[in-house]
């Protein structure tokens, strides 16, 4: 029994968080809106640093790793708001491939010239597929209409993780932004990070998003280990994911005042990207009845005993 | 991340559960804030001490079994899974015993450590004085070197189990010019030393589990400093983050009282509310969620990491969750809340633990402070009245 993430786990997770903070910060965020949302540069950069291939195994070109390995670096993604389909394709997409056993398109997956649009009923979009086109609140998501009935059960659970995975990062990101600016900006003669008021809504963020993170490791480790409780692990992961970058946002855009209501002011990129991840691959209800069907349902062993039931 | 226990792990929890299903009592004892349910409560220590279960982590030259922070995990899991009864001992098994460790020299540990771990000397914390709350570097209680004694004067409140413990604990100022944090000193005193007056505080639920101490002229020999003369903020610290963090409020207990709310929402789910229903999922994700965290901090322990300022978070989440599962519980209960006992004889625990669970969020640091903390040092936010 080891909860610990490993030092190669953390040292990879922030080799990629210092790529993405160094390659990929706001000014590209507004490049991309500006001028059509993908760029290959960007796509090839991911590429290069393996990441395409990060769950593809050796044997097929790929680093062979797993999905807490994956979970971490969708965190880095949703820290940095990356627009490029890395997460979809790579962290949801390779897996689901792999557990199917289609192993064909493996290789060009990892070294980057297939992309997989992820098509689900639980979802009204595919993202970053083809057809007509749907406008998202998110300026940097593409999202175009879906008639699919694919049901796949495993597909929305590996979905589920890796959006909690990234609404984790979005969140600290978030609570970042709303931290430095509290520091920044001055009023009544003091920081107004120093004022209480504003101290203890943003110490409630962190307590949130603190809390939330091992709920998303664990599920993570649960999916790879193939438990038989593994959904309602994801779905926990989903609900304290999204309840802790739903209230990181609201709370950095109050702490920003005025300049958080407006497009100037970087936060809205987290926070849209928060927003349409809260509501992808299964709504809050939906994760929310899973858990309550086998918390209260009496399908999942519960009590002490059975933390890691 | 492995997520399997060991076989050795899964024969400790058998061992565990074992001995806790032969000897915890069959019946809830009275509350610790009583007489009668003070001494109930020390008798079980004395009970657990017999099984050599007082405090597992600690080397056996001191009373434990040296075990590791997943056996202590393990131990506490099995502990509340059979409700056994809270410890009459915390403040001293799980603030103080951590501290002498840290600091304490050969001596003191062998002189403390063992009776602490055998139940036989009961601890209360006195750390609070009537002008020093959640301001703590206020402390005016004076303790004047004397040849080998200090002479300690001044009051002390808020002192849990002092209405009725054996040994006190606490910080006092030693140096009369010194001001806020400095020149304070760790010291280690006997309830029953002459100069010292107990006053039982009646508290919220009618009961008196803590008390003032007033101290006149009170002799305390030096060898009961803990650490150097001065360095009692740095020592007392170390204690709050042992508070705060790992030890006082394993996951045991919270994902215990959950599942009883499971239970009780079962009962009362014909007249319950949709959001008492979420709250009651809510109350499950909580409490995993703390265990997780927990063994993820005990992992990092035991990797040689240590904890700072997010054992804050700590105290935060599980005051506030505590709070919410009893509001719950309540509020499932109904018009039957208000009862002290049910019309079938048995205690309202929910009551009871609503009532305590409001002192969560006050004591060991409001959390107020705690957010204080929260901000400024995990977040780097600036300090309070910084221009």
């Amino acid at each position: 029994m080891d909860m610990l993430l490993t030092e190669d786990q953390l040292a990879l997770a922030e080799t990629i968080r210092d790529y993405l903070a160094g390659t990929h910060g706001p000014e590209v965020l507004r490049r991309l809106d500006a001028d059509g949302n993908r760029d290959p540069a960007i796509w090839q950069g991911l590429v290069d640093m393996g990441l395409t291939g990060l769950l593809v195994p050796e044997a097929q070109g790929g680093l062979g790793m797993g999905l807490v390995d994956a979970a971490l670096i969708a965190a880095e993604c949703g820290r940095a708001c990356l627009a490029e389909p890395l997460v979809d394709t790579a962290f949801v997409g390779v897996p689901w491939l792999i557990m199917q056993g289609k192993t064909g398109q493996l290789a060009d997956i990892a070294a980057g010239t297939v992309k997989l649009p992820l098509a689900h009923a639980i979802n009204p979009w595919v993202a970053d597929g083809e057809g007509t086109a749907l406008k998202s609140v998110d300026p940097l998501r593409n999202l175009f209409v879906s008639a699919n009935d694919n049901n796949d059960p495993y597909l929305l659970d590996l979905a589920a993780l890796m959006s909690a995975a990234q609404l984790v990062g979005l969140a600290d990101a978030m609570l970042h932004q709303a931290v430095e600016y509290g520091k920044m900006r001055t009023q009544f003669g003091q920081p107004i990070g120093a004022f209480q008021a504003i101290k203890h809504q943003l110490a409630s963020c962190a307590v949130a998003v603190e809390f939330a993170k091992p709920v998303v490791w664990q599920a993570a480790q649960a999916l790879q280990d193939g438990r038989g409780s593994a959904s309602v692990h994801v779905s926990h992961a989903k609900v304290a994911a999204t309840d802790a970058a739903m209230l990181t946002a609201e709370t950095a855009i109050q702490v920003h005042g005025a300049m958080g209501y407006t497009y100037e002011v970087d936060l809205h990129f987290w926070m849209k990207r928060s927003w349409a991840l809260a509501g992808a691959w299964g709504t809050r209800a939906f994760h929310l009845k899973r858990i309550d069907e086998a918390v209260l349902g009496g399908t999942l062993p519960i009590g002490p005993e059975h933390t890691f039931a | 991340m492995h997520l399997d226990y060991t076989p050795e792990q899964q024969a400790f929890r058998a061992e565990v559960r074992a001995w806790m299903e032969a000897h915890v009592p069959k019946e809830p004892l009275v509350t610790l804030e009583c007489r009668e349910g003070y001494d109930s409560h020390v008798a079980w220590e004395r009970t657990l001490a017999s099984g050599n279960w007082g405090m597992v982590t600690w080397p056996e030259s001191y009373g434990g079994r040296g075990l590791d922070l997943i056996q202590w995990l393990i131990f506490e899991e099995e502990y509340f899974r059979v409700g056994a009864p809270n410890r009459a001992n915390q403040n001293g098994i799980f603030l103080l015993g951590p501290t002498i460790m840290e600091f304490g020299t050969e001596e003191q540990k062998k002189r403390f450590l063992t009776p602490m771990a055998k139940g036989e000397v009961i601890w209360a914390q006195a750390w609070s004085e009537p002008g020093a709350g959640s301001d703590m570097a206020a402390i005016s209680s004076k303790a004047i070197r004397d040849g080998d004694h200090y002479v300690i004067t001044g009051q002390k409140t808020w002192s849990s189990r002092a209405a009725f413990a054996d040994w006190g604990f606490g910080i006092f100022r030693t140096d009369p010019e010194s001001k806020r944090h400095k020149g304070l000193t760790f010291i280690l005193f006997d309830l029953n030393t002459p100069g010292i007056t107990r006053r039982p505080i009646r508290q919220l639920h009618g009961d008196t589990g803590f008390a003032e101490l007033f101290f006149d002229e009170v002799r305390v020999p030096v060898e009961n400093c803990l650490a150097g003369e001065g360095e009692g903020w740095n020592v007392a610290m170390a204690t709050a983050g042992f508070e705060r963090g790992l030890m006082l409020r394993s996951p045991g207990r919270f994902q215990a009282t959950a599942k009883r709310l499971v239970e009780l929402y079962r009962k009362h789910e014909a007249e319950a509310s949709p959001a008492a229903r979420e709250a009651v999922t809510q109350a499950w994700m909580a409490s995993q969620a703390y265990a997780y965290n927990t063994y993820a901090v005990a992992a990092k322990i035991m990797a040689g990491g240590k904890i700072g300022a997010e054992a804050s978070l700590n105290k935060i989440f599980w005051s506030e969750l505590d709070r919410a599962m009893h509001r719950t519980a309540m509020q499932l209960l109904g018009a039957a809340a208000e009862l002290k006992r049910f019309d079938d004889g048995t205690m309202n625990q929910w009551l009871e633990g609503y009532i305590f669970s409001l002192s969560g969020p006050i004591y060991a640091g409001s959390n107020e402070v705690q957010r204080n903390i929260t901000a400024e040092r995990l977040l780097g936010l600036p300090r309070v009245g910084a221009g």
